[in-house]
Order: structure tokens, then C-alpha cells, then sequence
């Protein structure tokens, strides 16, 4: 039986439809189910319902063998885990937003908030321009808003909240979307049944 | 005054029955190298840091990456390492007193190895190894008998469900440098490492075998001596397979893309391990962190100005123990 961690945010429904339209099962299980292990037997599948960035670790720890997690999570999180497939749906961006309408000069010192530190760095490391970077939980647009900090890294669907805040979106850093990591060891315990996952999906066209 | 009992991160102290069973796997190792006529060496935990500036990697995707490392300078003015591998240690140490010494050599070690890592659960910076190597043992013999002593730690005691994935340096080289027509490869070897099929695919069918099934489904896609030498293994891995039933053996050479022999693919001139023959590594159950690894390493020793042929292993006795408390209990 293959055990399976699935974020319970906003991916699960890319997940679970991806599942669904590769014929993989998981019928019975709904956006905001309360439970937090669920076993399909006839699946062969145990599903793990997690919070988004405690998905790699477990699959690294080999608790889960694969999962499903946004792009922007796993590069945060820097786990050495095996990314088979990417999901066509559920797209989005990493952007610097800020509210003026550039970004900082060069030689310029700012403040830079983000959920993704780690991932902030490695934006800036290239750049001509310097930030210290503060780590937030959450509400990332508020901090240019207030002037807690100049610029903000952080995920854009629409950019309607940016637009109705007086934001602006200054560039795009990176394209997230949800994958499907694998334990490294659990590939080589199940290839055959991942495989034939990877395959179902590439036919029904939910994967990249 | 209350003194706290806090410890760094990532390193932790063994109290009585965790020290015991430390002790006791210890010993049990020992003494099966011992008994395969073995002996034992004895490495400082600290050296200069000169001799293995020229090794280190800027990615923690293979050696030891320069980040990793734990240096200072001394009062006098050197500059100093912590030792975060034991088998650069030795080989320095020996590549000058091996016209001295009867081939073929068989060593072994123990004690600490200490890599800064990221905070993380499970990511150890100090950890408790044991070593063997084998030195000057003509052709494949040598990593014969060093994967051969390898499996025979492995099989000792009663773990679950242990398996090895077994490579060799080089072997994807040709593929690889097909793919990357000259290009920067760091991108490509990057993603048959992680699977990625989609990147696999847009280059070749063979690649794509290989990032999913190990192997191509036509050896010779990897050019005539590399196809020869997968064969070899393939042979090798089901000749141990035999010998050691409780152990799964498996030919993955996805699982050792960044271990290339060929110049242009040794992305950026040192982000490279220092194997260059059989490569392999063992896992417990689902845990992604391997119990250990090992490979041939000849090229370590030229550099270091001698010729001998050398293969070895390490084996972390921390993951060892900790495969003990199975997690695969809670799997329905």
C-alpha cells in the first residue's frame, strides 16, 4: 500500500482532480474533510491529510512515500526529494510586489518581507540591490502597505488583492505549481506502481 | 545556579540504554571486520583545511560541500577543519606511506563526522560512523570485496527490509552529454536526479528510461564500455542477490547522475564526488536517508600522487539504531 500526503489547502483540489482524472481513485474523499488519515483499500492507498509545508518532510522521513506540494514550498523547504511529474493546473507566480512601481535601484538597501526566506535569499543573491529579509507567517501584502518593508516576495494567482490593496506586482521570480514528490527510497519500492501513476496521469493530461 | 542541559543543534548525547545499544552494534561491527581480517585505524577529528580545499564541492549534492564544513583558525594561525568524511582523511594520510606498506590494505574506522546542515528534524551535524576501505586489490576485485563487506554489516542483526541501489561513476555519460550538446549540463543532471520526466523526455528515449526505470532498455545507448560494465553489475547484483537474500540489491544509475567521469560533465570543475568506479548506497524501508554508501575511489589516490586501487564504505550507526524503531509499525 502506497501512502500518500496531500496538502489540505489549496492544491488538494488540483490533487484530488488530478487523481480522479487519471482514474486513481480517492472517491469518497472531499475538500474539507476533517479527517486526517484515510485508508482506500481498494486503491491500494493511505492519504495523509496535511498542512501544505509539512508535506516534504514527511515524505523525506519516508512516514509518506510520495505527496503532493506547491513548487514554492519545496524549493523553501530544500528537501532532497524526486519530482516525476508537475501539474498543469493550479499555476501561479512568485513576484516581488512592492508599492511604488520599480524595483529597488542599484546599491539600495530595503526591507524585503516574505514566507520564503530562504528562497528570498537565493532571489537576491544576483541582484544589484540589498534587503534584509524578514520572515512573516502571513498577510505578506500588508508589509509594503505599512512600511514594514519596501518590497514583499510572495505567491500571485490573479492579482486582485494586489490591485484592490494598491500594489504592484514588480517582477516575476518563479512559476509554482503543485508536483508530485517522491521519497527517494519509496521509488525504489514502488517504481512500478509510480510509474504506472505518472503514465495515467500524462493520459489524462493533468500533468506537464 | 541551574546549568541548562540544551545541546547545539543537530548533535545529541547517548545515555544508558541508548549508549548501550550504540555500544553493542558497535562492537558487533567490529568484530565482523575484524574477523574479515580488517584492521583498524585511528583519524584525528580535526586537520588542516589546505589538503581538501581543491576537493570540496559548492552544493551539498555529492562530497562534502564548502558550506558544510566546520573551520576556524587556530591560535597559531592555521586554518583548521572538523573531519566531515573520513575517506579523504585517509587517503592523504596513506597516499605518501603506501611504498611502505603491503598491498592490498584492508582498514577500517569509527568515530564522528560533523557537517553543518540546515535545522531541520532529522538532520543530524555530528554523526557516529564506521568505515572500511580496501586498498590495492586488482581490477573490480577491490569493490567486490568492499560492497561484499558492506552487505555483511547490513545483514547483521535483524532490520527490516533493507535494500541497495548500486550505480557506477560515468555511466550516464555519454547520454548526458548527448542531451546537453555542450551545454551547461548542471540543469539536466540535475533533473534526471530528481526524475523529472518531462525534462528527461524532451531530450532522448534513453534518458527517460532511465529516469524511470534505472536502466535504458538498450545498454548500448550508453556507449560499448559502459554497456559492458552495466552488465558486469547487473551480474553482480544478481550474484548478491543469491548471497544475500534478506538484502534487495538494484541497478539504478539515475540514482548516481552526478557521478560523472567525463571533464564537461563535472559541472563547474569539483562539483563532483570523488568516486569513480561501482557506486552504491542502502536504505531502510522508506526512509530517505540512506543507512550508508560507498564506491571505488582510485582517482582520489592519483590526485593525491599515488597509484592504488581503493574502494570503501561508511555506514552511520545513528541511522542503523534508528531503523530499529521502525516506522513502517504504523503502516496499515
Amino acid at each position: 500500500m502506497i501512502r500518500l500526503a496531500l496538502p489540505k489547502g489549496r492544491n488538494l483540489e488540483i490533487a484530488l482532480a488530478g487523481f480522479r482524472a487519471a482514474g486513481l481513485g480517492l472517491a469518497g474523499l472531499e475538500l474539507g474533510d476533517r479527517r486526517l488519515r484515510l485508508t482506500f483499500p481498494e486503491d491500494g492507498l493511505e492519504v495523509l491529510l496535511l498542512k501544505d509545508w509539512d508535506v516534504p518532510l514527511y515524505v523525506e522521513y519516508g512516514i509518506a512515500d510520495c505527496g503532493v506540494v506547491g513548487s514554492d514550498v519545496l524549493e523553501e523547504v530544500g528537501g532532497d526529494l524526486l519530482i516525476p511529474v508537475r501539474f498543469s493546473e493550479g499555476h501561479c507566480r512568485m513576484s516581488l510586489i512592492g508599492k511604488r512601481d520599480d524595483l529597488p535601484k542599484p546599491g539600495e538597501q530595503v526591507r524585503l518581507a516574505s514566507k520564503y526566506p530562504r528562497t528570498a535569499r537565493s532571489v537576491l543573491a544576483d541582484r544589484s540591490w540589498g534587503a534584509d529579509v524578514l520572515k512573516l507567517s502571513g498577510s505578506i501584502e500588508l508589509a509594503p502597505l505599512l512600511d514594514l518593508a519596501e518590497v514583499a516576495l510572495d505567491i500571485v494567482q490573479t492579482g486582485r488583492t494586489l490591485r484592490d490593496n494598491g500594489l504592484v506586482e514588480l517582477e516575476v521570480v518563479r512559476q509554482i505549481q503543485p508536483c508530485l514528490v517522491v521519497n527517494r527510497a519509496a521509488y525504489q519500492l514502488h517504481r512500478s506502481e509510480l510509474n504506472r501513476w505518472v503514465d495515467r496521469f500524462e493520459a489524462a493530461e493533468v500533468v506537464e | 545556579m541551574r546549568v541548562s542541559a540544551a545541546l547545539p543543534t543537530g548533535v545529541a548525547a547517548l545515555f544508558l540504554d541508548s549508549a548501550r545499544r550504540h555500544r553493542e552494534l558497535e562492537d558487533t561491527l567490529v568484530k565482523h571486520l575484524l574477523e574479515g581480517r580488517f584492521e583498524e585505524v585511528i583519524l584525528p577529528v580535526v586537520d588542516y583545511l589546505d589538503p581538501y580545499e581543491a576537493m570540496l564541492t559548492n552544493t551539498a549534492s555529492s562530497w562534502v560541500a564548502r558550506d558544510e564544513l566546520y573551520r576556524f583558525v587556530d591560535r597559531d594561525g592555521e586554518v583548521l577543519a572538523l573531519r566531515a568524511d573520513f575517506t579523504p582523511m585517509l587517503a592523504r594520510l596513506l597516499a605518501p606511506r603506501l611504498g611502505s606498506l603491503e598491498l592490498p590494505l584492508r582498514l577500517f574506522y569509527r568515530g564522528d563526522v560533523l557537517r553543518y546542515q540546515e535545522e531541520r528534524a532529522g538532520r543530524q551535524r555530528e554523526t557516529y560512523q564506521l568505515g572500511a576501505e580496501v586498498l590495492g586489490l586488482p581490477g573490480e576485485a577491490g569493490e567486490r570485496a568492499a560492497l561484499q563487506q558492506f552487505l555483511e554489516l547490513l545483514a547483521v542483526g535483524e532490520r527490516r527490509r533493507v535494500f541497495v541501489v548500486m550505480g557506477f561513476a560515468g555511466a550516464l555519460d555519454r547520454l548526458l552529454l548527448r542531451a546537453t550538446n555542450g551545454n551547461d549540463p548542471t540543469d539536466l543532471v540535475a533533473a534526471v536526479m530528481r526524475r523529472e520526466r518531462r525534462v528527461a523526455r524532451g531530450h532522448q528515449a534513453a534518458l527517460l528510461q532511465v529516469v524511470e526505470n534505472g536502466i535504458p532498455d538498450d545498454a548500448s545507448e550508453l556507449g560499448d564500455l559502459a554497456a559492458e560494465r552495466l552488465e558486469r553489475l547487473m551480474n553482480t547484483c544478481s550474484e548478491l542477490n543469491t548471497a544475500f537474500p534478506e538484502i534487495e540489491m538494484r541497478v539504478d544509475l539515475a540514482e548516481f547522475a552526478d557521478q560523472a567521469l567525463a571533464p564537461e560533465l563535472q559541472l563547474g570543475g569539483g562539483l563532483r564526488a570523488y568516486y569513480d568506479g561501482l557506486v552504491f548506497r542502502a536504505f531502510a524501508g522508506a526512509a530517505a536517508e540512506p543507512l550508508g554508501g560507498g564506491g571505488r575511489y582510485d582517482g582520489l589516490f592519483q590526485r593525491l600522487g599515488a597509484e592504488v586501487t581503493a574502494s570503501g564504505f561508511s555506514l552511520s550507526l545513528d541511522r542503523l539504531l534508528g531503523h530499529g524503531s521502525d516506522i513502517q509499525e504504523t503502516r496499515p
